[in-house]
């Protein structure tokens, strides 16, 4: 080593090296199945959507089971991480949402990750300024093969006609992401 | 005892500024110089603490990745903190890395929120960490310059938070530096953070608080102590608040007070616990505060309280009183919070003597 070097250690952390966990499809028709919708009181542009494809997947003759999250701590955080374990553990498989920032994002993800860890198939729902940062998140948590949808972005502030052009527009997408067939 | 270091060695340039350019380009820093983290220096540090050098401290998010107390050493030697100082560093890590603290929503999100580190105990001078005049900024305490950094250098460097990239703050803060500072438990009429927590008067505590940024308040005209108790309560409750957005029983804001002031303060208020219930009591604005969209949304989150008040917060508990500052009067700092996110304390453990 010359004398104007010195040695010094790298204060970065090694990446991650484990494997993605699986992720599961449908592989079948929605006829008979139980659907779980994870949706955030934050966002009432994804409530809308959800309510939208709630009616069609009961009209394909899924029944349709939802929770509401309201908070990522304190007893309000413990309430929603239990009873969407609990989602996770009764449905065929699921569609979680919305990230739409970048916390909502996050918990969008992790709780994604639930229905995957109960081997259940499942979409996570993003817009389009937040889809880096939901495969990021998922990529961290050890799911980066989840599945993600991807929504336009900005949804907020969207005329209500706008919002159900997306819904339909988008519901085949959402459909096809789980590998649904009929 | 010399501690076995694992990470990677690496041969840079002696220069100080051929070693800052370097950092810049491997996206090491902050954007300010670095001090090298030579062997001996990481050394020193570690040898402050209890710990091994590969001790798991925490996993840090956004990318989840293994906090050794050796990799902290080497982030707090870039930050420049004084060796006998990393057992704050350790602390403050393990505070935010608490589930309640809710660091894998607080790195990533879209706010500006950052860890704001407040000490308690002997380490606020023995470490220079400024809880005295210009404490918040200004004061150039070694320990409150370097403690804060270091633990912005490991959430950059370990956990890989990296602005608009794992990161989404839309603006970020200049706490995003780096934030801690001191209590003036000396001159506060209330028991500190520390003791309030549970905690003895002899021991360094650090909290850590989840904070939006600094939020100023000052008043000239008022000499009865609880109406202008009452301001600042009415001041917390600012309409675009973040703790209007959730359901109110999240999150806590920490109110600075200026020694003057908490001398005033604790005349009608000796006991903190009477301080907060009033503050809370008062922190309030009306619903007509909001158009009628946002008291649709309050309304359907039950977020209305009775008379149609808008309470900031649940409970009194949530807003928290400290001591600090000058003695110029006439200020005090809130530091808002994210709301999903509740402020946590850890004692530092120091190497045994």
């Amino acid at each position: 080593m010359s004398e104007n070097r010195i040695l010094v250690r790298k204060p970065t952390a090694a990446p991650s090296t484990e494997p993605a966990a699986p992720t599961f499809t449908v592989d079948g028709g929605i006829n008979g199945k139980r659907v779980g919708f994870r949706t955030d009181s934050a966002w009432r542009s994804w409530s809308l959507i959800a309510d939208i494809w709630n009616g069609y997947l009961q009209r394909d003759g899924a029944t349709t089971d939802s929770y509401e999250t309201h908070g990522m701590i304190g007893d309000t955080g413990a309430t929603d991480r239990e009873q969407i374990d609990k989602l996770a553990e009764t449905v065929d498989f699921a569609i979680v949402g919305l990230g739409t920032c970048g916390s909502c994002t996050s918990f969008t993800i992790a709780d994604s990750v639930a229905f995957e860890d109960h081997e259940k198939p499942v979409i996570a729902v993003v817009t389009e300024e937040f889809a880096t940062h939901g495969h990021n998140v998922a990529n961290h948590l050890g799911h980066g093969d989840l599945k993600v949808l991807v929504l336009p972005y900005p949804l907020e502030a969207l005329p209500k006609e706008e919002l159900l052009q997306i819904a339909d527009d988008f519901y085949p997408k959402a459909l096809e992401l789980l590998g649904v067939t009929q | 005892m010399t501690a076995v270091l694992q990470q990677e060695q690496i041969e840079v340039p002696a220069d100080p500024y051929d070693f800052y350019e370097l950092s810049l380009e491997e996206q090491w820093g902050d954007g300010v110089p670095l001090i090298p983290p030579t062997d001996d220096y990481v050394q020193a540090l570690i040898a402050s603490t209890p710990y091994a050098a590969d001790h798991v401290v925490a996993i840090l998010p956004p990318k989840q990745l293994v906090a050794t107390v050796e990799l902290i050493a080497i982030n707090a030697a870039m930050a420049g903190v004084e060796p006998d100082a990393l057992p704050l560093v350790i602390a403050a890590l393990e505070a935010l890395s608490a589930p309640e603290w809710n660091a894998l929503g607080l790195t990533t999100t879209t706010s500006s929120v950052f860890p704001m580190l407040i000490v308690d105990g002997p380490a606020r001078d023995r470490f220079h960490i400024d809880y005295k005049a210009s404490c918040m900024g200004g004061a150039a305490g070694r320990g409150s310059m370097t403690i804060g950094r270091a633990v912005a250098l490991c959430l950059r460097n370990i956990g890989g938070q990296r602005a608009g990239d794992t990161t989404r703050s839309v603006f970020g803060q200049p706490a995003r530096f780096g934030f801690c500072i001191g209590e003036w438990e000396e001159r506060s009429p209330w028991p500190s953070l520390a003791t309030r927590a549970g905690f003895s008067t002899d021991q360094d505590v650090v909290t850590v608080h989840g904070g939006k940024g600094t939020f100023p308040l000052a008043d000239i005209n008022n000499d009865d102590a609880t109406d202008l108790l009452f301001l600042i309560a009415k001041s917390l409750a600012y309409p675009l608040s973040n703790l209007y957005l959730g359901g109110g029983e999240n999150g806590e804001i920490v109110v600075a007070i200026n020694p003057i002031w908490a001398d005033r303060f604790k005349v009608p208020f000796p006991d903190v616990e009477d301080l907060q219930v009033f503050l809370q009591a008062n922190a309030w604005q009306p619903l007509s505060s909001w158009p009628e969209a946002n008291q649709e949304v309050f309304r359907k989150k039950g977020r209305v309280g009775k008379d149609d008040r808008m309470y900031l917060v649940e409970r009194p508990d949530q807003i928290i009183p400290m001591v600090c500052g000058g003695l110029g009067s006439l200020h005090a700092i809130a530091l808002p919070s994210f709301g999903e996110s509740h402020i946590q304390s850890v004692a530092a453990q120091y190497a045994p003597r």
